[in-house]
């Protein structure tokens, strides 16, 4: 955990010392530094090969200095943040401790990772300096990808270091920080873990298999796809119930914790040391043998026998019911009235998860977002317990609560009593949450300065059509956003962009934002689409279809009015191309981008093909030999290279240094690129086209070598090559006598044209097929 | 006239980018050697050098600038000219026949032939990869790697993996054994270098010398080859560990006329007999040897049997060991002291120095006919017959 939360800081661009202990099993003469710095040494070096990857980029590694505790303590002296991740043990972080204040200079901030042990006890023996400088900061594992970050305070730290570490830990290391009060779990486990205890004892009542639970508590609900048994399993099961027994212990007066009692299987699990995926087993089991298809062959435990059977598939006409209701709220009202057991099931928990959260209000949280905004960041939830309340009807929860036999906190009703019907309103961009001391809604803190979309749905769209809504976001800037299915792209977003050019052109707006708060940005063009007028060999649509997603990444490069698009999460194919087209991009570190054409047996149709050749032009210097550069670009797409971050992206040439910009917080960057239009319209000329520097023959016989290499080798198939060859034809200007200068347009009728071939092979139409199936490329 | 190799020595291999030279220029190592030569013959003054012949497959850089020119300039002075031949693996046997044939066809008495790589300097197929148009796009085949060809010869002749490993394990031990013998350091012309560099924010110095061939591994084993996966082929059998390394060194030897060495009374150390090169599909460039050996056998008038030792580049070991099995090569007069899978191969360098080599080895061992041989990028072979004297 001290690794990874190391490894996040280098991704946020600072210089850290990472210290271990000395070696348990240092030999007596071993007094290099790099004998004495192994523990941390490895552990770095571990992170190097994990996957996910804590580092957004392998050289970032170089931002992190490691040792150990007993020769560069006195380091400290130079650090800004100390933070304590050793063992969960009262006497080891208070000893520590007593060391780190030797060390560390007054005014440096000191915090503790822990996730169970109060913080005024691990403070009570500092100096009142340090002890004013210290608190709780709790990242989540792995603190790259779990975007909480509970901030704490001890009992003296000064207001200021709280401020501090909300608002850094949220700009700088794109964390959703959450205020939290000195209560034992904190928030999102006090509340997380209760409910998987709920959900563990649910399961015996309502006769239900583990596999069933996880479609329950999965993505069905706004969960992530680990469900309950899935994540405990991830989780530990050894930490899971260390968790729950500290907050038994601990809180005598929470009434529903101490009524959970572990279920018998449970403890036959704990008996057996299977703690889950550290031991190999626990409420699932990979085996090593494979199904048919390939597949490995996991068992799930029943419950009942305690004895590992195959996995099934749960066949709950309920849930197959519910999956066709793409919008979360309806689902969840749906399910909630359902008769059967999923019915009960979600009514039970539903109303637990309410009763307990509400009854947590004030004591772990004075405000109803921290709550929501633990839980979404450190569970990955869609909604908070209020949230999701909210989805539901205040009424309809209250209900749902007292047919259980459970007691809400008394502010519920009073809330209501005050006129106030839900949690949380939207009203013109901002969102507000019912604050309890004033019994007024205001603005919630998390959200400020903030574009969520969401916000703006009280308002009439500037424009709309079935797959964009074009937002009035302020300061005379507009906002597409996308509303197909996964993002995909298709006509509807092309058509709808090129409108929202042209209505930022012809009216009084400073420029456009393309960009969307899903978690994925886009998968690509809409693929459907292209198979269906292949199939049918639809040439002449097709040809209009590729022609419409050129001429609209153009009308992206040379509106004049500045266009700026913020990404998030997958920003593939399709969506890396208007990337490269737009003026600026905000793009969210967690943004995976990539050229992934290659993977369904096509090249690159909207443009990106031709950027890559326009971007390589520009790298060759007026006597460098070019090639190299050529063959790198040309690399990245006939690999159909994905960077896994933004940052990895500037490695690609998908995004360039100085024009684009990584924005470390997720949901900021929509802000980010609003402000960036901001700063472009004022001195903004419209862009002039350019020439593209091209090699012909001798590019290309060095890309042809290339990829017989590959082929030869077995690296790629037949089709691979194929496929490659016509890459590289279009980044080569085709087979010209020499260097040329050409046009953007030349490029874009190449690429075209290789696009079209593509989608008459056999080989490209099954690899459609089987992405559009299994959603994993065929290899053919 | 006859023509005769009165010296020859060579510098230490270093391992390409990380090794002992990867700061010095081939030229200067050239040089190193070639000055080395002339202190031990006092009586040929260097504007008597007619020529300097100098091998290099990557011309191109800090090997370019006709990289000859500036060694014969840099070790001998203006008036001595100096040119650059470049026929790959093969360039520092070939640069050896080249100053022979002048000799034998009167143009002229005292050449400096050999030849210098240094792979930390430019790498494998320069900067600029750049190949017919009409060849990659009729026959891309030929373009194909070395390591590409390595495999195809392997798939072709049926050699298999843990061939390979064994090979290179061998070659390790047997050039571990060798520089424990003390057998390169009579051959080895020792290079002082200076690196300039920073530490600490301060520009620093330091000064060594190297003696002694880098590369051999002397903590391999079976296992740990096996352990390596294979670099050019998904399924390939040759890795980095079965394959030669990346090199940087020089190696020059002293070919006079017969009437300089009567004029000089010069104690000759060998001479070429017989020289030939051959070609074969560019795809299996690794058994090139198999179409230069007997070509050369014949022009000697000699059979195999003859030959008592041999030198066959090591390029990879599934080549290697097809050149064995194509010519029925006695394994155990192959490479006696390892080859370049151990101890390095610096491409325009190597031919001089398994030249090198093979005379101190056949020298110790009492032997009168050895062979230097290797395969050549673009599909070639070369095989040269020494006479030792």
């Amino acid at each position: 955990m001290g690794t990874g939360i190391a490894c996040h800081l280098a991704n946020a661009g600072f210089s850290c010392l990472l210290l271990d202990i000395l070696p348990p099993d240092l030999k007596e003469g071993e007094t290099s530094p790099e004998a004495r710095n192994r523990l941390a040494a490895s552990a770095l070096k571990k992170a190097l090969k994990a996957k996910p990857a804590p580092l957004m980029d392998p050289e970032f590694a170089s931002r992190i200095e490691v040792g150990n505790f007993e020769d560069d303590l006195p380091k400290i002296a130079d650090c800004d943040w100390i933070i304590e991740v050793v063992v969960e043990r009262l006497d080891i972080k208070q000893q520590l401790m007593e060391r780190v204040e030797q060390h560390r200079k007054p005014g440096t901030l000191v915090s503790t990772n822990t996730s169970g042990i109060p913080i005024h006890l691990i403070a009570q023996n500092m100096g009142e300096e340090m002890r004013r400088h210290f608190c709780g900061t709790h990242f989540f594992n792995p603190p790259r990808y779990l975007r909480l970050l509970e901030v704490i305070p001890g009992p003296d730290t000064l207001p200021e270091v709280i401020d501090f570490f909300m608002t850094f830990g949220d700009r700088f290391l794109g964390k959703q920080t959450v205020l939290c009060k000195d209560t034992p779990a904190f928030i999102a486990n006090r509340i997380g873990v209760y409910m998987m205890g709920v959900v563990f004892q649910l399961v015996e009542e309502l006769d239900l298999t583990i596999e069933e639970v996880d479609v329950l508590t999965g993505p069905l609900i706004g969960r992530p796809k680990t469900g309950t048994f899935r994540l405990a399993d991830l989780v530990g099961l050894d930490v899971a119930v260390k968790v729950i027994g500290g907050v038994q212990e601990n809180c005598p007066e929470d009434e529903d914790v101490q009524k959970i009692k572990l279920p018998a299987y449970f403890q036959h699990l704990l008996d057996n040391k299977w703690f889950g995926d550290k031991t190999g087993q626990g409420f699932y089991k990979k085996t090593d043998e494979r199904d048919e298809r390939g597949k490995r062959i996991i068992l799930a435990l029943d419950l009942k026998t305690l004895e590992y059977r195959p996995r099934r598939k749960p066949k709950l006409p309920a849930v197959e019911a519910a999956k066709q209701i793409e919008d979360l709220n309806k689902r969840l009202q749906f399910l909630l009235k359902d008769q059967s057991k999923v019915g009960e099931f979600m009514r039970r928990s539903f109303a637990a998860l309410f009763s307990y959260a509400s009854k947590r209000i004030p004591e772990i949280s004075d405000t109803i977002f921290g709550i929501d905004d633990a839980l979404r960041a450190g569970f990955a939830w869609k909604q908070g317990p209020f949230e999701a309340w909210d989805a539901i009807g205040l009424e309809t929860g209250l209900d749902l609560c007292s047919k259980a036999g459970l007691k809400v906190a008394p502010w519920v009703s009073e809330m209501q009593d005050k006129g106030a019907a839900n949690f949380y309103k939207r009203e013109s961009g901002r969102k507000f949450c019912y604050d309890l001391p004033s019994g007024k809604y205001q603005e919630v803190r998390s959200t400020e300065g903030l574009v969520i979309l969401d916000n703006y749905r009280d308002q009439s769209p500037v424009y709309k059509n079935d797959e964009i809504i074009l937002h009035d976001i302020g300061d005379g800037v507009l906002c597409l956003e996308f509303t197909s299915k996964m993002n995909a792209i298709g006509e509807g977003i092309l058509r709808g962009l090129g409108e929202s050019i042209r209505i930022a052109e012809e009216g009084e707006w400073q420029g456009l934002v393309i960009g969307n708060n899903a978690d994925n940005f886009t998968v690509g063009a809409n693929l459907m689409l292209i198979a269906m007028l292949a199939y049918e060999q639809e040439f002449d649509e097709l040809n209009m279809a590729v022609h419409l997603f050129q001429q609209t990444s153009m009308r992206c490069r040379y509106a004049s009015v500045p266009v700026v698009i913020a990404t998030q999460g997958y920003t593939f194919g399709g969506g890396c191309e208007l990337l490269m087209h737009c003026d600026s991009a905000a793009a969210a570190a967690e943004s995976y981008i990539g050229l992934v054409e290659v993977g369904v047996g096509l090249l690159p149709g909207g443009g990106g093909t031709k950027e890559f050749a326009l971007r390589a032009s520009k790298e060759y210097g007026p006597d460098g030999v070019m090639i190299p550069t050529l063959v790198e670009r040309f690399r990245t797409i006939a690999m159909g290279t994905v960077a896994t971050s933004a940052y990895e992206a500037y490695k690609y040439g998908y995004m360039e240094r100085g024009r684009d910009q990584v924005v470390m917080n997720t949901q900021r960057n929509l802000a980010k690129a609003k402000k960036r239009v901001l700063e472009l319209a004022p001195n903004y000329v419209q862009p002039q086209p350019q020439q593209v520097t091209v090699l012909g023959r001798t590019g290309l016989a060095a890309l042809y070598a290339a990829v017989s290499e590959m082929y030869l080798g077995q690296f790629i198939s037949e089709h691979d090559a194929k496929i490659a060859r016509k890459i590289a034809y279009v980044l080569c200007g085709g087979d010209l006598s020499g260097t040329s200068r050409v046009s953007e347009q030349y490029l874009l009728d190449m690429e075209r044209e290789a696009f079209l071939s593509l989608c008459g092979e056999q080989k490209t139409l099954e690899r459609i097929q089987h992405m559009l199936k299994t959603g994993k490329p065929l290899r053919n | 006239m006859d023509a005769y190799i009165i010296k020859a020595y060579r510098t230490a291999v270093g391992k390409a980018k990380k090794g002992s030279f990867r700061h010095t220029r081939p030229d200067d190592l050239a040089v190193k050697v070639i000055q080395h030569i002339m202190s031990e013959v006092p009586d040929i003054a260097p504007e008597m050098v007619d020529d300097v012949i100098v091998g290099c497959a990557n011309p191109e850089g800090e090997q370019g600038l006709q990289i000859g020119r500036w060694v014969a300039v840099q070790a001998l002075g203006i008036t001595v000219p100096g040119m650059t031949v470049n026929r790959y693996c093969a360039s520092g046997l070939e640069t050896i026949s080249l100053a022979v044939a002048k000799i034998q066809a009167g143009m002229g008495h005292v050449f400096l032939a050999g030849g210098l790589e240094s792979m930390s300097m430019i790498p494998m197929t320069g900067y600029k990869f750049a190949p017919n148009y009409n060849i990659v796009a009729n026959t891309p085949e030929y373009m194909a790697s070395m390591g590409i060809t390595s495999e195809m010869v392997a798939k072709k002749y049926e050699i298999t993996r843990e061939q390979c490993d064994a090979f290179a394990l061998r070659s390790h031990q047997r050039a571990a054994a060798a520089i424990d013998a003390g057998k390169f350091k009579d051959e080895i012309v020792p290079v002082e270098v200076t690196e300039v560099f920073v530490e600490g924010d301060r520009r620093q110095e330091k000064k060594f010398t190297v003696d002694t061939d880098e590369g051999v591994r002397r903590d391999t084993s079976l296992e740990a080859l096996a352990r390596l996966r294979p670099v050019f082929a998904a399924k390939g059998v040759t890795t980095a560990g079965n394959s030669s390394q990346t090199s940087d060194g020089a190696s020059m030897v002293l070919v006079v006329s017969e009437e300089i060495v009567r004029r000089y009374n010069l104690q000759p150390i060998a001479r070429l007999v017989s020289y030939a090169v051959g070609g074969v599909d560019p795809l299996y460039m690794g058994i090139g040897p198999v179409a230069a050996i007997p070509k050369a056998l014949k022009r000697a008038g000699l059979q195999l049997k003859d030959i008592e030792q041999v030198e066959l580049n090591e390029a990879f070991a599934a080549q290697s060991l097809a050149v064995i099995k194509e010519m029925d090569l006695d394994p155990e007069i192959v490479n006696v002291n390892g080859g370049a899978i151990a101890l390095g191969h610096p491409l325009g360098c190597t031919g001089a120095k398994l030249s090198t080599q093979l005379f101190n080895e056949m020298r110790r061992r009492g032997q009168k006919y050895g062979m230097v041989t290797a395969c050549v990028g673009g599909g070639q072979g070369i095989a040269g017959i020494y006479e030792l004297l």
